[in-house]
């Protein structure tokens, strides 16, 4: 197992993807220890009074002796600052409904333990250390997936998350270890993790930030990035299959309008047909239905939107987000500075953009569909695609439509709300975590269209070769083809569809491809 | 156990969700038996031709197979094209029991065993893993085929608990054409959900009064927003119930009296919004109910006249109204949650800073109302309406879909969220109003003080009880998703009235 070294500044998408699926663990840095340990030692004082203000009293830290939210005003007595912390992580655990799943949670553990790294938060190593030790032991804390604003941060999903690394009394959180489902204190004891009693500031410590937002939104960043390379795939192919023209992909005419994602599928279909003997077959054609003409400039345009939200998620993964921050290095005695680096504002904007790039992708590959099994649009295919005596692809059209209409109504932008929250003084919320909930949804209809696609197109190849065996397919397209054509049955429409899901899921698809023409573009770099 | 029986003309919702939860017992009503034997035999003699065959021909322009079972077989097994997780246990029942209906009313030319079979499946218990997702609410239904291939024996997956033993020990059914063609050729997964959606709101409805009622309480509301005469100048049917209801809750009270000031609108317009909700519910029982036992089948057998070809699959009626159901409660929930933010705001609330003492070290209900906002925004954005959509399918042939079954599930969505908003008000209600009972306020100084005690009317001292029954008062911050849990399941359950 790959052991990443966990820093505050070194995470990409691949990273937290490959943490999240149990691929790689991570361990702090030796210097990002000493980092927390100064700004943890900051606050500790604080709390025991040695930091003076500037009227010589003791310095009032923002969650550290005050009360949270608008409850700042009140000043916390020295004696119950660990209940303080204590106390927010149980009232904090207000989420509702269906669990987040496991790789979203550990995603989430991993983000937190990263923004800790940082050594901005003013709490101890350890805290990143258990949350290391909960990675690698692979146990998994409950968190119910709604209740939080994305502002300040994902409190509700984050403080069932502290239920499970702090102990104190009244009050435990669930985790998930070795296939059973446990209370925290004995999924620990099992795992031979120590829980922590939170120190001052700790239990703010754990909570503020908008990690669930960003955990979801870089799995579906890292996913989208595949799934743009595999619709493109699914694209040639609906190209061979409806033998289109590829002038529309030339360079020069992608130079006029030079948006680099338009640039870069265009590249990318041009690769993956080279050498087809479908496309370009049908003399005196001058032009393709949009669905497959102008597939560069929307998925492009959905290339360039997810290369937007990549950059966006990827500064979140490297982020410092809760508040106070605690800066060592600057000048006097206050080191913390009151600011909203919690607010999930713009990995919101980023998955309400994401998820509308995705929609989009999945709507073009649902008319590409419709074209497959439209007698009079597909260029003399059988109608529906009919292979023996079955219904052929007349429901699976059907099908990619229905998800399509899903996506579109959940891609209403979620960061276009605010409740005002906490008696008005969190006046405005990001609802960051819905907009990312609702991207991932989002992404796994659009998965699925995709596969659709991938079922009619192979059909629709196997129809043309039934009548030319010898015809060549693209340097691409031949080895998408020959993964996808191995796995059909031909029996039950929806198993088909969960068969393609599976080699596509597994990256069958894309190595077959990529082993043939060399790496496909992304829409985020390594 | 509860008998329901079908006779495709008075199945309510709150029937449908009782059967679908097990708490009922579907049988064919005798007089339909008749008319199902007459349908039958009347379309076996008098039908021209052979529809499954020509459906085959207009749709796929192939020809289909000879034998009449492996006919049934593919034309059911090429309509199984589902994907995503499976519908619920109460999802899939519900269906189940809508086709059943639909078959009943005697229209579609089907024999007695068909239904027979179906309401077997339902006994039995037997039942059918149906994949959710892929369905567009137009003709032939994804959802009824994965789920009619299980009941007549043409494979498929069940859902856990089922066994499938049961169903193949009864006799074959052998499908004719038309039975083949009517068991899927309709849109009951959106009457299905429809109803569901329509039994929980009807409920929801009412403990989110019984809320109302109770945060009225607690910010000792102007009884004058709650008198019967300016409602009944409105004329809003719904307006007028409301009013009445949340008026016989807080009868008796000390709390809610007339004063001089008026409250805020997430007090005083509740009976207005709640009303409106009331109203909207009655539309979208009424065609619901219409559908439930609407002949959504094609083409249709009048025994003695005709066999007429029409469009009765298509599920506009429903999606409108499944659309709507979402606004309306995403209203209620939405000045269900300006409640909350009041009850929870010392400042308006005149109680500590949210309803916890010592708040400070303790932060109470902070979260509840972030979690009420939450979910109400999320709410927001499923209520987006799916039935504005269309997306052609079949060749130009299905040009136009209604998106009912995406209605449906987001209406379902929707209500799940709109639950624990209410348990939430509940929550915070009953902690606020401990503090009138016991006599305690926030003086001038800031500090709790001791007042004269109040107390509630007869009917809100009961739904309190029944929230402390769950749940017990906070003096001190404990783990607030327990309590969410605890009474969004009663809230679920309708334990408020």
């Amino acid at each position: 197992m790959t052991v990443l070294p966990l820093d505050g500044s070194s995470l990409d998408l691949g990273a937290v993807a490959a943490v999240a699926r149990g691929r790689a663990t991570v361990r702090l840095t030796d210097a990002a220890r000493a980092k927390m340990a100064r700004s943890g030692g900051w606050v500790n004082d604080v709390a025991e009074g040695r930091i003076r203000g500037q009227d010589g009293r003791p310095l009032t830290v923002y969650g550290v002796n005050t009360g949270f939210g608008s409850l700042a005003r009140v000043r916390i007595d020295e004696g119950q600052i660990r209940a303080l912390s204590w106390n927010l992580i149980r009232s904090h655990a207000a989420g509702v409904g269906p669990m987040v799943i496991a790789e979203q949670a550990r995603a989430m553990m991993l983000l937190r333990a990263n923004a800790l790294a940082k050594g901005a938060s003013g709490c101890r190593p350890e805290l990143v250390d258990t949350l290391a030790a909960m990675l690698a032991a692979d146990v998994v804390p409950e968190i119910p997936s709604r209740g939080s604003c994305g502002s300040s941060g994902d409190l509700a999903p984050l403080a069932h998350l502290g239920l499970v690394v702090f102990e104190g009394e009244g009050g435990e959180g669930v985790a998930w270890y070795g296939g059973e489902r446990l209370s925290a204190s004995v999924a620990m004891a099992r795992a031979g993790i120590p829980r922590l009693v939170p120190g001052p500031k700790e239990g703010l410590a754990m909570t503020n930030g908008a990690q669930l937002t960003a955990a979801i939104a870089a799995l579906v960043c890292h996913d989208a990035s595949e799934l743009v390379r595999l619709a493109e795939i699914a694209a040639a192919l609906s190209f061979e299959a409806l033998r289109g023209t590829t002038r529309a992909l030339h360079p020069s005419v992608h130079a006029l309008r030079p948006f680099p994602g338009a640039i870069a599928t265009a590249a990318n279909l041009r690769r993956l047909l080279r050498g087809s003997g479908l496309a370009d077959s049908v003399p005196d054609k001058v032009q393709d239905a949009y669905s497959l003409r102008c597939t560069p400039q929307v998925l492009g345009a959905v290339r360039d939107a997810l290369t937007y939200a990549a950059q966006q998620v990827s500064i979140e993964l490297n982020a410092a987000t809760d508040n106070p921050v605690v800066l060592c290095d600057e000048e006097g005695d206050n080191k913390a500075f009151s600011a909203g680096l919690f607010h999930g504002e713009p990995v919101g904007f980023a998955c309400d953009h994401a998820k509308l790039a995705l929609c989009e992708l999945s709507a073009l590959s649902e008319r590409r569909v419709y074209r497959l099994v439209t007698g009079d649009l597909s260029a003399r295919l059988p109608p529906l695609l009919v292979e023996g005596r079955g219904l052929g692809l007349m429901m699976p059209q059907v099908t990619a439509a229905a998800l399509v209409s899903a996506s579109r109504q959940l891609a209403f932008p979620s960061s276009a709300d605010t409740i005002p929250t906490c008696e008005d003084q969190e006046d405005h919320v990001a609802m960051s975590t819905t907009a990312a909930r609702r991207a991932w949804d989002v992404l796994q209809n659009a998965r699925r269209v995709v596969c659709i696609e991938f079922l009619a197109a192979v059909r629709g190849i196997r129809a043309r070769r039934a009548g030319d065996p010898g015809v060549a397919l693209g340097a691409g397209t031949a080895p998408a083809f020959a993964v996808v054509d191995a796995v059909l049955a031909g029996d039950v429409p929806s198993d088909d569809i969960a068969r393609i899901e599976r080699v596509v899921s597994d990256g069958s698809v894309l190595a077959a491809v990529e082993g043939a023409v060399g790496a496909l573009e992304g829409v985020w770099r390594a | 156990m509860r008998e329901v029986r079908l006779d495709g003309q008075t199945l309510t919702a709150e029937a449908l969700e009782a059967v679908a939860l097990g708490r009922g017992r579907a049988t064919l009503a005798t007089e339909s038996r008749g008319l199902l034997e007459v349908g039958a035999a009347w379309y076996a003699r008098h039908a021209q031709g052979e529809i499954l065959r020509s459906k085959w021909a207009l749709l796929l322009g192939g020809t289909p197979p000879d034998d009449p079972a492996e006919l049934s077989r593919l034309f059911i097994l090429g309509h199984c094209a589902g994907v995503g997780p499976p519908l619920a246990v109460e999802e899939v029942r519900a269906l189940l029991l809508a086709r059943a209906n639909v078959l009943a009313a005697g229209w579609s030319g089907v024999r007695p065993a068909v239904v027979d079979r179906i309401l077997a499946a339902l006994d039995l218990g037997v039942h059918p893993l149906v994949p959710s997702q892929g369905a567009v609410g137009a003709a032939g239904s994804i959802q009824l085929a994965h789920a009619m291939r299980v009941v007549f024996g043409f494979g498929g997956a069940l859902l856990p608990g089922s066994d499938p033993a049961l169903l193949a020990a009864l006799p074959p059914v052998t499908l004719t054409q038309k039975e083949t063609l009517s068991l899927v050729n309709g849109s009951s997964l959106t009457t299905a959900l429809g109803g569901l959606a329509v039994a929980r709101g009807r409920r929801l409805l009412r403990q989110a009064e019984a809320a109302c009622a109770l945060s009225m309480e607690v910010v000792r509301a102007d009884a004058h927003a709650l008198a019967a005469r300016p409602a009944e100048v409105r004329g809003h049917p719904g307006i007028t119930a409301a009013t009445r209801r949340l008026r016989e809750l807080v009868t008796g009270s000390e709390l809610v009296t007339e004063q001089r000031s008026p409250d805020s609108f997430s007090i005083r317009c509740a009976p207005t919004v709640l009303g409106a909700a009331r109203d909207a519910l009655d539309y979208i029982e009424t065609t619901v109910a219409r559908e439930l036992n609407g002949v959504g089948d094609n083409p249709m057998v009048f025994p003695g006249h005709g066999i007429v070809e029409g469009g009765h699959f298509h599920a506009a009626p429903v999606a409108l109204a499944m659309d709507h159901l979402k606004v309306a409660m995403v209203q209620v929930a939405s000045i269900a949650e300006r409640r909350i933010f009041r009850l929870t705001y010392g400042n308006l609330s005149g109680l500590p800073s949210f309803l916890v003492p010592g708040s400070g070290v303790n932060s109470g209900m902070m979260l509840a109302q972030y979690t009420a906002a939450s979910l109400l925004s999320e709410a927001k954005g499923l209520s987006m309406p799916a039935s504005v959509d269309n997306v052609p399918t079949v060749q130009h042939h299905e040009d136009h879909v209604s998106m009912g079954p995406i209605a449906a599930r987001s209406a379902l969505e929707v209500l799940d969220r709109v639950a624990d908003i209410v348990a939430i008000e509940l929550l915070c209600a009953a902690q606020g109003l401990d503090f009138r009972t016991s006599g305690q306020a926030v003086g001038a100084d800031g500090q709790l003080q001791a007042v004269e005690p109040q107390q509630p009317g007869a009917g809100t001292r009961v739904i309190f009880d029944r929230v402390r029954e769950r749940v017990r008062r906070w003096e001190d911050d404990q783990v607030l998703h327990h309590d969410l849990v605890a009474l969004g399941a009663a809230v679920r359950d309708g334990a408020f009235g």
